[in-house]
């Protein structure tokens, strides 16, 4: 900025012209040689020093208007510096320019507003940081809130979070599908308009007014859903959940909203009851022959048997009994380990070939006593397999002494094997001309101590036999089996097991 | 004349043991495999005590205890019920018919001797004569 050079210029050639304008006027007005010399020498004397007062005048402000200029350039400087440096986040004495001294009669000025600059800076710098914490905050809240709504979408528990004037303010999947709502319009809508069930509205209700943050309440609750029957008509499902509420404690200690989560009993409800019948079922099958054990035992103490041929016949009782005792725990203890994944597997290249004749060589004495043919149909090709030879002998001697059992005396039994190449698996099959089984307890002959009621008198078993076949075939074998079985016709159980893979052949 | 025992259970060696023992006793023994046959011998023979085991095929210890109550002739009949269920019976269940009491298997012959003798009165012989003595003599040793 030049201003203050220009205007002391200006002042500096206004004196001049002006004394230059009055001597000449004075000179025009009373010529040389006139004779009025004296009024000229009065107006000179006058002019003179008024001149020369301009000139001195023009000679002290000149360097006056330089220093001023140069003292508002470095305040210009001063300030441009210092707006560059809010800019750069800068302090103003570090500024481009805050090097050079300020001229002395500014130098308050100068630093008074390098001063509040500074504060200005310090003020806006703290803002800054405060709007970063903020910024990092909103940004940790923002993550927090998402790994909630992902927590909550992966849950398959129904849950409905409701703010103090029961507006859900969040709810997942789960309870959208149970409540049949959309998810994206039922935020901010009253509980009592998007769940369709009262009891459920005021638990959330009485839960808030309760406003008990130490511990959340628990009610089990029945809810009736639509559902199609198994004869294919409509009909309603009820099905209990365990009801959680708990309170949300805002930051002024109190009720900030309540959190409702569902949990389907339906499940754990079966599963306790599959545990009853189990436990029921394997306590009636260990306590039977025990029964017989202690019964035969104490007649024995007690002198009862009044013959040696009596005595015996008890003593057989006494030991089949053990026996048939002890073959229930082995099978039970097989099928738990088998469920467990903990059983000891050793897996090889079986031949089914010798397995069936080992199996045949060992019923035909039985078979033989009831009058029995047995057979064999054994495809004339490789029918190797990877498995565990004991259990898969174990299976088909399970089979084989089942069809024995219940096939009436001169019976035909015939045991057959082949490839199945659509599924490269080798299937066995078991098919006698024995009772047969009736067509409603053809899908329960796997399950655990299931026995067809009326077979029971026609031989003894354990009820886990097939159970324990189906286990090590599925199971242990990635296999199949099946009953085909016609009422008084015959059976025909099967098991398909997958064959060795091409690679392990070399090995073999 | 003998007091008349009828035995139920659908284990044939059960049934065996059980008959044995209370013949030994003085008793009159009939027997049946299961809750029906059970019913149709009741009918007949009028026992004094019926035994019977609870998991039974066609017609369960229950059911049968239900079915004596509905008849005139055989609803005073005692009943002793065997059971090898995993956990205790329900007492409603229990309130059914004439249930005096619930043995657990494996149960003891002699115990259940002593039972029936205290239901029927200490005697295995409806007249004080005859073979009286004949079970607590066993009993004694």
């Amino acid at each position: 900025m030049k201003a203050g050079k220009f205007a002391s210029l200006i002042l500096l050639v206004t004196f001049t012209v002006m004394s230059l304008l009055v001597m000449f006027m004075i000179s025009w007005i009373h010529p040389r040689g006139s004779g009025d010399t004296e009024t000229a020498s009065i107006i000179m004397t006058l002019l003179v020093p008024i001149a020369m007062f301009s000139f001195v005048f023009a000679a002290i402000l000149l360097p006056l208007g330089v220093i001023i200029d140069r003292a508002l350039l470095d305040l210009k400087q001063y300030i441009e510096a210092a707006g560059q440096g809010v800019q750069s986040e800068g302090s103003a004495t570090n500024v481009p320019g805050g090097d050079r001294k300020p001229v002395a009669f500014l130098k308050p000025i100068t630093w008074a507003f390098i001063g509040a600059v500074d504060q200005f800076q310090q003020r806006e710098q703290n803002l800054r940081n405060q709007l970063r914490d903020l910024e990092i905050r909103h940004r940790v809240s923002e993550a927090e809130r998402r790994q909630v709504e992902a927590v909550l979408h992966a849950l398959h528990d129904p849950v409905i979070v409701t703010d103090p004037f029961n507006e859900i303010v969040m709810a997942n999947n789960a309870a959208a599908d149970l409540f049949c709502f959309e998810l994206t319009e039922s935020i901010h809508r009253p509980i009592d308009r998007v769940i369709p069930d009262e009891r459920i509205c005021r638990f959330v209700n009485d839960t808030r007014e309760a406003a008990n943050f130490s511990e959340s309440r628990h009610i089990e609750h029945e809810l009736s859903s639509p559902c199609i029957e198994e004869d294919g008509t409509e009909g309603r499902r009820i099905t209990v959940y365990d009801v959680t509420l708990a309170c949300v404690e805002n930051h002024k200690h109190e009720v900030g909203g309540v959190v409702t989560i569902l949990h389907d009993l339906t499940r754990e409800r079966e599963v306790a009851q599959m545990k009853t019948d189990f436990v029921s079922k394997a306590s009636h099958e260990l306590r039977t022959p025990l029964s017989s054990i202690r019964a035969y035992v104490e007649m024995l103490v007690d002198g009862e048997a009044s013959d040696e041929d009596s005595r015996n016949e008890f003593y057989r009782i006494i030991q089949n009994e053990t026996e048939r005792l002890g073959r229930l725990i082995d099978n039970m203890l097989n099928i738990s380990r088998i469920e467990a994944g903990i059983v000891q597997i050793e897996r090889e290249n079986v031949d089914m070939k010798p397995l069936i004749s080992r199996v045949v060589q060992s019923l035909e004495p039985h078979a033989r006593e009831k009058g029995i043919s047995l057979h064999t149909k054994v495809a004339g090709i490789d029918l190797t397999v990877e498995g565990d030879a004991d259990m898969l002998y174990q299976v088909l001697v399970n089979l084989a002494s089942n069809s024995v059992k219940y096939t009436p005396e001169g019976g035909r039994i015939t045991i057959s094997a082949d490839s199945d190449n659509l599924t490269r698996s080798v299937l066995v099959s078991v098919a006698d001309t024995g009772l047969g089984i009736p067509p409603d307890a053809l899908g329960k002959v796997f399950d655990k101590f299931y026995r067809v009621e009326n077979y029971k008198r026609v031989a003894k078993g354990t009820g886990l036999g097939l159970s324990l076949c189906k286990h090590i075939v599925e199971t242990v074998h990635y296999g199949q089996i099946g009953v085909e079985s016609k009422l008084g016709m015959g059976s025909k159980f099967w098991f398909s097991v997958p064959m060795r893979y091409a690679g392990s052949q070399a090995a073999a | 004349m003998s007091r008349k025992v009828l035995v139920v259970d659908d284990e044939a060696h059960i049934v065996q043991v059980l008959s044995l023992k209370l013949r030994n006793s003085g008793y009159e023994v009939f027997t049946a495999s299961d809750g029906e046959e059970g019913l149709e011998q009741a009918i007949a023979i009028a026992p004094d005590i019926v035994i019977t085991d609870f998991q039974m095929p066609y017609m369960t210890g229950l059911e049968l205890c239900q079915a004596l109550a509905k008849n005139s002739l055989t609803k005073t009949i005692p009943v002793l019920l065997l059971t090898a269920r995993g956990y205790a019976l329900d007492d409603d269940d229990l309130a059914i018919g004439n249930i005096k009491d619930v043995l657990s298997k494996p149960f003891s012959p002699r115990a259940i001797v002593q039972q029936v003798k205290e239901l029927l009165g200490g005697q295995a012989q409806s007249s004080a004569t005859g073979e009286h003595g004949v079970s607590s003599s066993l009993e004694a040793t």
